[in-house]
C-alpha cells in the first residue's frame, strides 16, 4: 500500500465517520445532500484519474483498457449520483443500502480470493464483507421505518470507516524481487 | 538469480578466467553481498547509507513511493539489479513520463553493461564482483524495470511453463499465488507472485514481482505478455540465458584481468567453457529451487579447493573494528567504494539521457 492510499484510505475512513454523526444527529434533507455532494465528486474524482491514467499511460499496456472501462463506469455512477438530488429520501437510502450491499458482496468475494492465494487476514476481510451486507439486508427490512433503517445504516457506516481506517495501518504483505 | 549462480556459478566463471581461488571466492562473494548490502544492514556497519545496494522486504514496505521515494527505489534497482539495455528507446505516441519507464527496461547486451565491466577494470576485485552481479542479472531480470510500475511490470493470466517433451516443448498453464510461506511447487507449476495492484507506482509493481521467483530460475522456461510489449508474447528461454551469463561473465573478468583488450557486446568466452559445457548445461537445466550444492561441487572440482559458504558478515568485524580513515581499505570498504562508483554511474548515465526518474549522482 502506498502512503497516498494510507492517507486515502483514514480520509475516506473519516469521511464515513462524519457522514454516519450527521444522519444520527441530523438525518434532515441537507444532510442527505452533503452525502450526496461528496459521494459524488468522490466518484467522479476518481473515474476522471482512471480515465487521465488510460490516455496518459495505460494505453500503452496489456489490459489498459480495463482501466479506461472502470474509470467511464465509475464516473457514470458520479452522475448518476449527483442526479438524486431531487427525488425523495427513501429512494436516497435505497441507493445508499445499494452501495453498501454491493461493497459488502465485494468484499465478501475478495476474502474467498484472498482465502484460496493470499497470505493474510483474509477472516477481517470476510467478517467484514458480512457484516456489511447483513446490515445492507436488516436496513431493507426496516425501510418502512426510516429512523430504524437509517440507524442501522449508520452503524453500518461507522464500522466500515473503522475497518478501512485500521486497515490503513496495516503493513503491505510482502514483496518479492531479487 | 540468487546465490547458487551470483556466488557459487560465479566462482566458477572467476576461476575459469583465471583467477586464483581466494580471488574467486572474493569476486564471488562481492557479486552475492550486492543482494545483501541494505541500509539495515548498512546502519549496522556504521557504512554510508548510499553504498545501499539493495532494499530488504522491511525497507520496502515503509518506502516512499512519492517522486523522491521513486528515485531512491530506482537508483538502487535500476543500478544493481534490473541494468536499463536502452536509455534512449523509442516508442511511439506516448508521452515523457511513460517513455521515462519505458528506457529503464533491463536487458543483456545495452551500453551500460560495457561501462560496467570498463568501470570494474583496474579496480579491486570487490568492483569486479559487483559487475558481475550486475551482468549476470541482465539476463535473468530481462523484461522488467527497476523502478515500480504496473505499465511496465504487470503481467497477466497468459502465462505459460514450456516443458520439453520430444523435439519440442509443451505448454503447461502456470498458477501463481501469494503466499510466501510455501515454497514454489515446481512439479504442479504453482508459484509465488505479488499482489496485483493498480496504482502504477505500488512496490508491488517492482522489477519482476508480477513473475514472481521464475526470472531466478536457471531450468525454467516461460511465455508470457509483458505489460509493454504491444500484446506480443515473448519466450524468456532461461536455459539459454544462464548460459550466456555465464560465458559472458568469464569474457569480461577475462578482459579485466588484461586478456582482451576490448569488452565488447555480444562476446561470450565459449571456447573456455566449451570442456564442460554438457556438465554446466546439466546444472542450468535441473530442475531445482536452488543450484548450489551443484556449482559448488563443480567449482569445487576445478579448483580442487574447499569453496566455503558464503557468511554475510565474514567481514564485519575488520570494517567495524578498524580506524575510520583506514576502513577504506578493508575488504566491505572496497566494496562500499566500488558500490558508489557504480551506482553514480549507472545515475548519471539516466540523466544524461534526460530522464530523471533517478535523481541526480551526489
Amino acid at each position: 500500500m502506498t502512503v497516498f492510499q494510507r492517507v486515502r484510505g483514514i480520509l475516506i475512513g473519516l469521511c464515513m465517520l462524519v457522514f454516519a454523526a450527521l444522519l444520527i444527529t441530523d438525518p434532515g434533507e441537507e444532510a442527505y445532500m452533503f452525502i450526496i455532494a461528496v459521494l459524488s465528486l468522490g466518484f467522479a474524482a476518481a473515474g476522471i484519474k482512471n480515465i487521465i491514467f488510460y490516455f496518459t499511460m495505460a494505453r500503452h499496456m496489456v489490459g489498459g483498457k480495463m482501466i479506461l472501462i472502470q474509470g467511464v463506469i465509475i464516473l457514470d455512477f458520479a452522475l448518476f449520483t449527483g442526479s438524486l438530488a431531487d427525488v425523495p429520501r427513501i429512494y436516497i437510502l435505497l441507493y445508499l443500502i445499494g452501495i453498501h450491499a454491493f461493497s459488502g458482496a465485494v468484499e465478501i468475494l475478495r476474502a474467498m480470493e484472498a482465502k484460496r492465494t493470499v497470505e493474510g487476514p483474509w477472516k477481517l476481510k470476510l467478517s467484514h464483507g458480512v457484516i456489511n451486507f447483513a446490515l445492507a439486508l436488516a436496513c431493507l427490512v426496516f425501510i418502512r421505518h426510516s429512523n430504524t433503517a437509517l440507524l442501522i445504516y449508520s452503524v453500518g457506516l461507522i464500522y466500515s470507516a473503522v475497518i478501512r481506517i485500521l486497515s490503513s495501518f496495516r503493513r503491505t504483505t510482502f514483496v518479492m524481487i531479487q | 538469480m540468487q546465490a547458487d549462480f551470483h556466488y557459487y556459478a560465479t566462482y566458477c566463471a572467476a576461476f575459469l578466467a583465471g583467477y586464483s581461488h581466494e580471488e574467486s571466492l572474493d569476486i564471488a562473494y562481492s557479486a552475492q553481498f550486492v543482494d545483501l548490502c541494505s541500509r539495515t544492514l548498512l546502519a549496522k556497519i556504521k557504512g554510508p547509507s548510499a553504498a545501499a545496494t539493495t532494499q530488504l522486504q522491511l525497507e520496502l514496505m515503509d518506502a516512499r513511493t512519492d517522486p523522491v521515494g521513486l528515485q531512491d527505489i530506482t537508483r538502487i534497482w535500476s543500478a544493481f539489479h534490473f541494468l536499463p539495455k536502452d536509455l534512449h528507446a523509442v516508442k511511439e505516441k506516448c508521452i515523457r513520463r511513460y517513455l521515462d519507464k519505458y528506457r529503464l527496461i533491463c536487458g543483456p547486451n545495452g551500453d551500460l553493461v560495457v561501462k560496467t565491466v570498463e568501470l570494474a577494470k583496474g579496480k579491486p576485485l570487490q568492483s569486479v564482483g559487483i559487475a558481475m552481479h550486475v551482468l549476470a542479472d541482465t539476463w535473468a531480470h530481462a523484461n522488467f524495470a527497476g523502478t515500480p510500475s504496473l505499465v511496465i511490470n504487470n503481467t497477466n493470466y497468459v502465462f505459460y511453463e514450456l516443458l520439453p517433451e520430444g523435439d519440442g516443448f509443451i505448454e503447461k498453464p502456470i498458477k501463481f499465488r501469494h503466499k510466501t510461506s510455501e515454497p514454489d511447487d515446481l512439479e504442479n507449476s504453482i508459484y509465488t507472485n505479488s499482489l496485483y495492484q493498480s496504482s502504477e507506482n505500488s512496490i508491488m509493481n517492482l522489477g519482476h514481482g508480477r513473475a514472481g521467483h521464475l526470472p531466478d530460475y536457471s531450468f525454467v522456461r516461460y511465455k508470457y505478455l509483458p505489460a509493454w510489449n504491444e500484446y506480443k508474447e515473448l519466450v524468456k528461454d532461461n536455459p539459454h540465458d544462464y548460459w550466456n551469463a555465464f560465458a559472458q561473465m568469464i569474457r569480461a573478468m577475462r578482459y579485466i584481468r588484461g586478456d582482451y583488450p576490448t569488452f565488447e557486446k555480444d562476446t561470450y568466452d565459449t571456447e573456455t567453457v566449451a570442456p564442460w559445457e554438457e556438465r554446466i548445461r546439466g546444472i542450468i537445466k535441473k530442475r531445482q529451487i536452488l543450484a548450489s550444492d551443484d556449482w559448488k561441487a563443480f567449482g569445487e572440482e576445478l579448483s580442487g579447493q574447499t569453496i566455503k559458504d558464503h557468511v554475510i558478515d565474514e567481514y564485519f568485524d575488520e570494517y567495524t573494528k578498524c580506524a575510520k580513515e583506514e576502513r577504506d581499505d578493508t575488504f566491505l570498504g572496497r566494496f562500499i567504494r566500488g558500490a558508489i562508483a557504480h551506482k553514480g554511474m549507472v545515475i548519471e548515465a539516466i540523466y544524461e539521457s534526460g530522464n530523471k526518474i533517478a535523481g541526480i549522482a551526489k
